[in-house]
């Protein structure tokens, strides 16, 4: 599955105003899908930074690299499903988003990445 | 005797051991005959000290009775053993109502509108109190309690009578310093510091990702991996708090035991001034 | 942090908060040093404005012989430690930033908060007085002056 593929398969859940495909380390985008007013990359650098701090505390937590992220706010979610190769896949949602649906379909995209 | 009552009476003397004593205290409470209902559900306890329901049962027929230190003391103890537990969470906030302390018992009320989202009472008793709080003004935490009701205690940590308590969560100050709690690895070793270092970064992290993508300040951050789960929260704008948990909570409930850790760690911080 | 002129320290001093880069400097397109964070040492400031410039100049005219536009930044990744180099208008003129950052942060990061700091140095720079041409009489002058401001000696 292609990276357009898999960014449309989760900007599809209700309420996912966008999807990124993001070079974790780098925190620069490889793909994005995004509604308007997503400033995509601040996104990717803003993820993959928040992605790789967590990763660094679940490690020292003995736990191994994340497999979801979930960081709720105001109004609304960034939700964030690392995949191999450094690639994580990134989505910013709404307040009232699905998200379990969006949680799914980004674990199982993102393990299909690289 | 009613028939019910005599067959359960029987029934618990062939089996002392069984949980018949639950329906029989329950019965008794029911009849109105509340000191035989106490005796029955204390001889409950004393044989199944781990069994919330008996602590449930004993802290509603101590209620009914008016000892409300006593129903206060078993409410919390079956808290102690099922954190979400809704009928002693609403039982422990209507005792703080009780003795005036409002702010503790929206706040367990709320938690108990968490745990049971169709008790139509919650909602209820939630507009009761803040009915009241309009009424008497400005919130009158810790006021002066009613004759019979119990003190409100500040607890000794801020994880007291939370699952997991001090080993699963961690409270951290704005420059990663440990505040409270302790977290291990899974191979054993006390890891909380250098967790505790890793954390007022993310804090920040996270405050500046929201704050950059337009929405808002951030709440809490859940993180799931293979071995388990992090949840983390922000009990003031200078901590904050890790739960972690392995896979046998789900991550959503391990948010529902971080919030109500944080509401303590706010609470706490407060008492200390 | 040191800055000739006091309308770039906030922007700058945002930035460095933000990014987390180790080094920074801030120059005119003739490789005049405008600001700086990080450097010890007059001598490397010297030569790291004068040699990000002639990069700055080289990629520019590059970019002019192939027929597109100015690059916008210039990334070399390195092991322990990366250098950005990126040009951009003021309305004091053409300047140039380099940032040196280490695996501590990202790219990312590091480009999203230097297009915020210039954005912030383009709207607080005077537009009623536009600096004097370097002459050369007085370059050497200027050059020890600059270099005392930066560096406080």
């Amino acid at each position: 599955m292609n990276a357009r593929n898999l960014l449309d398969r989760v900007t599809r859940v209700p309420g996912v105003r966008g999807a990124l495909l993001v070079a974790a380390t780098d925190g620069l985008v490889v793909a994005e899908h995004l509604m308007d007013g997503v400033d995509g990359r601040a996104a990717a650098a803003l993820a993959g930074s928040l992605v790789g701090r967590l990763a660094r505390t679940a490690r020292e937590a003995g736990y191994q690299r994340p497999s979801f992220v979930h960081l709720k706010a105001e109004a609304g979610s960034v939700l964030a499903a690392p995949g191999s190769d450094d690639l994580v896949l990134v989505a910013v949602v709404a307040p009232d988003a699905n998200l379990g649906l969006a949680r799914l379909e980004m674990i199982d995209a993102a393990s299909r990445l690289g | 005797m009613s028939d019910d009552i005599r067959a359960l009476t029987a029934r618990l003397a062939d089996e002392p051991s069984s949980l018949a004593f639950l329906e029989l205290a329950e019965a008794l409470r029911r009849r109105g005959q509340l000191d035989a209902a106490a005796k029955v559900a204390r001889g409950g306890v004393s044989r199944y000290p781990g069994l919330a329901d008996a602590h449930d049962l004993l802290a509603r027929i101590l209620s009914d009775m008016g000892d409300l230190a006593g129903a206060f003391d078993a409410w919390t103890s079956a808290l102690q053993l099922d954190p979400m537990r809704a009928a002693a969470l609403k039982g422990v906030g209507f005792l703080y109502f009780r003795a005036g302390d409002v702010i503790a018992a929206l706040d367990h009320l709320q938690r108990a509108g968490q745990a049971d989202p169709d008790d139509p009472s919650i909602p209820l008793a939630i507009a009761r109190v803040r009915t009241d709080v309009r009424q008497q003004g400005a919130p009158r935490a810790n006021g002066a309690p009613a004759p019979s009701a119990p003190p409100p205690r500040p607890p000794a940590t801020p994880f007291e009578g939370i699952e997991g308590g001090e080993e699963g969560f961690l409270l951290v100050d704005g420059n990663g310093l440990r505040l409270s709690g302790s977290l291990r690895v899974p191979s054993g070793e006390e890891a909380g510091d250098r967790v505790a270092a890793q954390l007022a970064g993310v804090s920040r992290e996270a405050a500046r990702a929201t704050r950059i993508l337009g929405l808002g300040s951030w709440h809490s951050i859940a993180v799931e991996s293979p071995e388990g789960h992090l949840y983390l929260a922000a009990p003031t704008a200078d901590t904050v708090l890790l739960a972690a948990c392995d896979h046998s909570l789900p991550v959503a409930r391990v948010g529902l035991l971080a919030e109500r850790a944080a509401r303590s760690a706010r609470a706490w911080l407060e008492g200390m001034g | 942090m040191r800055a000739l002129e006091p309308w770039v320290v906030e922007p700058l001093e945002l930035f460095l908060a933000e990014s987390s880069a180790r080094l920074t400097l801030l120059m005119t397109s003739s490789g005049q040093v405008v600001a700086q964070h990080g450097f010890s040492r007059s001598l490397d400031v010297m030569t790291a404005a004068a040699l990000g410039a002639g990069i700055v100049a080289s990629t520019e005219e590059l970019a002019r012989l192939l027929g597109s536009s100015p690059f916008e930044a210039l990334v070399h990744h390195g092991v322990g430690q990366s250098c950005m180099l990126s040009a951009f208008t003021t309305p004091r003129g053409r300047w140039i930033g380099l940032v040196v950052f280490g695996p501590e942060t990202s790219v990312g990061i590091v480009q999203l908060f230097f297009d915020q700091m210039v954005q912030q140095l383009v709207a607080s720079a005077p537009r009623d007085s536009v600096p004097a041409p370097m002459l050369a009489e007085n370059f050497e002058s200027d050059l020890n002056a600059s270099l005392k401001a930066l560096f406080g000696r």
